[in-house]
């Protein structure tokens, strides 16, 4: 019998101050993000930059570089840990994340596909990115993305929709275009290959204002329908048959829930790479802070994403010196030991 | 009420149900029964309109399902799955509270009445003291208690239940009929579920419907199911219907064929080590 444990309720704590919390951590990251970097700024000047002051070197640094890099990854962070979010729910399955729904897969061969046509039709020598039209990967690998989880979807779609087979025609149609991709590095050769390299591992190298004005829009519209999703979305962690019981439309429900997962990872893996293990281990702390108040998993896992892209893109630029570490690198490196971590507290 | 009439459901070439006809009378307490793959979850499941029929239709209030969304089925009708499944770290109470989905919807409140329904569910299945319990640590009683809860909390006049006793040890198997019995008697809810004890189903139910291959054999009570000799012939069994109180259901004893032959248990003592 637990009568013990009922007698001592283990009532799920601190909700009330978990967000606040949150929300001055996610300020605290952006501030350490902006004031620390490989170049030495004066706190002074940093501050003066800011405000539109300051030497131009600060204010370049700060504003054209810093600024517009942070805020790229940390809507880059919210897409990844939503979709991460989005479909382990209705996937039912805890490991899923966005690179389940070949998504990362189909971005990655539009963007080296692109590339190559690019290079072979441009003149030869291009060999590093930015001669390259760079400027055009963002939107390729939105669209080589969402043309993968749309595959998917309609194999998927043609039987009955359900999460195991989603799942596995995922994996599938995944390891095929992750094949063809590196089919189509290898045989471009070993001179083009660091180009790709550094955009296939996520980085946030040289990441832009536009970049983080190309995501804005996603993020916007992902914010926007997540009230519409919220009730739905519980219910499809249950059965079909159950959630249709309780009155969901299940297959309206769950293709529009995959439809802003994928857009939402998409545009991210566009702009950023595959980072992996922010969309995996993100929603999985939101859930174990959260504890049994399931209210404010969404919002957790939004304000963890772009703290813990800041975060990590952060110990990226300190650690590597003038020679970073990609920002997928330390998610990879950093996400093994938090996800050990996390299975070891689940019971 | 509920009415199937000529229902057919195939999967795939297989034909699951052929012909199913029902008719509910509002408050009775029906209990589908027949072999395993006689059809009694695919009449429940096209019953709760979660199978797209071959042929025939169900309709609930008068009106015909096939044209209604889940939402207005679910308000009518809540439907309870064989051994269903929740995510793990769900408490009793946010799944009960899921049953209010028919009536919230994607953006209402909890109203007053939505609490209240939640917290008559909790009560009526015995579950508020445990409410902030997670599901993963329920004993297998509880855990079909708290999912007839949420059924309950949903308020709909028909209850469809695919055999909430079996896995339950007899003690839970009474509680949970006790709770049905008495939801149709005190709120008048029509209960349709799949059993497979006989004489339960024949003590609780109004009327009886049983199923062999897809097709219904026998629709009537329990005094007229024992006169009909059906029990025997469809579930290839010997033996024999007893009253045992005198204004009470009919009782069915069966009769079990003892193997008499000299390799008994006797000999089997006796055998040689090899």
């Amino acid at each position: 019998m637990t009568v013990t444990a009922s007698a001592t309720p283990r009532r799920a704590p601190r909700p009330a101050f978990l967000l606040p919390l949150l929300f001055v951590l996610a300020l605290a990251s952006l501030a350490l993000a902006i004031f620390l970097g490989v170049v030495d700024l004066d706190p002074s000047d940093t501050l003066a930059a800011l405000t539109g002051h300051g030497s131009p070197e600060a204010r370049a640094i700060i504003l054209d570089i810093r600024l517009p890099r942070i805020f790229t990854g940390m809507l880059a962070g919210i897409h990844f840990a939503l979709a991460g979010l989005l479909l382990q729910s209705i996937t039912r399955n805890p490991l899923a994340d966005p690179s389940l729904m070949g998504v990362s897969q189909g971005a990655m061969l539009a963007v080296s596909g692109f590339l190559v046509l690019s290079v072979y039709s441009h003149d030869t020598g291009s060999t590093t990115l930015q001669e390259l039209p760079v400027q055009w990967l963002p939107l390729i690998g939105t669209f080589g993305g969402l043309a993968a989880g749309g595959f998917i979807y309609l194999i998927a779609f043609r039987r009955d929709l359900g999460p195991l087979r989603i799942t596995l025609c995922g994996i599938a149609v995944g390891a095929v275009l992750h094949a063809i991709g590196i089919g189509l590095m290898a045989g471009w050769g070993s001179g083009r290959l660091e180009v790709l390299l550094e955009w296939f591992s996520g980085s946030l190298y040289a990441r832009g204002w536009q970049h983080a004005l190309f995501l804005l829009p996603f993020t916007v519209a992902g914010l926007a329908v997540l009230p519409i999703i919220r009730r739905p979305l519980e219910l499809l962690r249950f059965d079909a048959t159950v959630a249709r019981s309780f009155g969901l439309s299940y297959r309206v429900q769950f293709s529009v829930v995959l439809l802003v997962a994928c857009a939402l990872a998409a545009s991210a893996v566009g702009v950023i790479g595959p980072v992996v293990f922010v969309g995996l281990i993100v929603p999985h702390m939101a859930r174990s802070l959260a504890r049994q108040q399931t209210r404010i998993v969404l919002p957790l896992t939004i304000a963890l994403g772009a703290i813990v892209m800041t975060l990590a893109d952060l110990a990226g630029r300190l650690t590597g010196g003038a020679e970073e570490i990609p920002i997928g690198v330390v998610t990879a490196i950093c996400g093994v030991p938090l996800l050990v971590a996390l299975l070891r507290k689940t019971p | 009420m509920l009415t199937a009439t000529n229902l057919s459901i195939c999967y795939g070439p297989r034909k699951a149900l052929d012909g199913f006809n029902i008719a509910l009378a509002p408050g009775e307490i029906r209990a589908l029964i027949g072999p395993n793959g006689s059809g009694k979850s695919t009449a429940l499941q096209g019953m709760a309109g979660l199978v797209k029929p071959e042929a025939g239709a169900v309709t609930i209030d008068g009106a015909p399902m096939s044209v209604m969304t889940r939402r207005e089925i679910a308000h009518r009708l809540s439907f309870l799955p064989q051994q269903p499944t929740a995510p793990d770290e769900m408490t009793v109470e946010q799944l009960v509270r899921q049953g209010r989905f028919a009536h919230v919807g994607l953006f209402r409140r909890y109203r007053r009445e939505d609490e209240d329904a939640i917290a008559w569910a909790l009560e009526s299945t015995g579950l508020a003291p445990l409410a902030e319990r997670p599901l993963s640590a329920l004993s297998g009683g509880e855990r079909q208690r708290a999912w007839i809860s949420a059924a309950l909390a949903q308020e709909a006049k028909v209850l469809l239940l695919d055999e909430p006793t079996t896995f339950l040890d007899i003690g839970y198997q009474i509680e949970v009929l006790d709770l049905v019995h008495r939801l149709s008697r005190e709120r008048g809810v029509t209960v349709v579920m799949a059993i497979h004890d006989l004489n339960q189903a024949m003590s609780i139910a109004d009327r009886i419907t049983l199923m062999e291959k897809g097709r219904v054999v026998f629709d009537g009570t329990s005094d007229a199911l024992a006169e009909s000799g059906l029990i025997e012939q469809v579930f290839r069994v010997e033996g024999r219907f007893v009253q045992i109180a005198p204004d009470g259901p009919p009782h069915f004893d069966v009769h079990l064929k003892r193997w008499s032959g000299k390799r008994g248990f006797e000999s089997a003592k006796h055998a040689p080590a090899s």
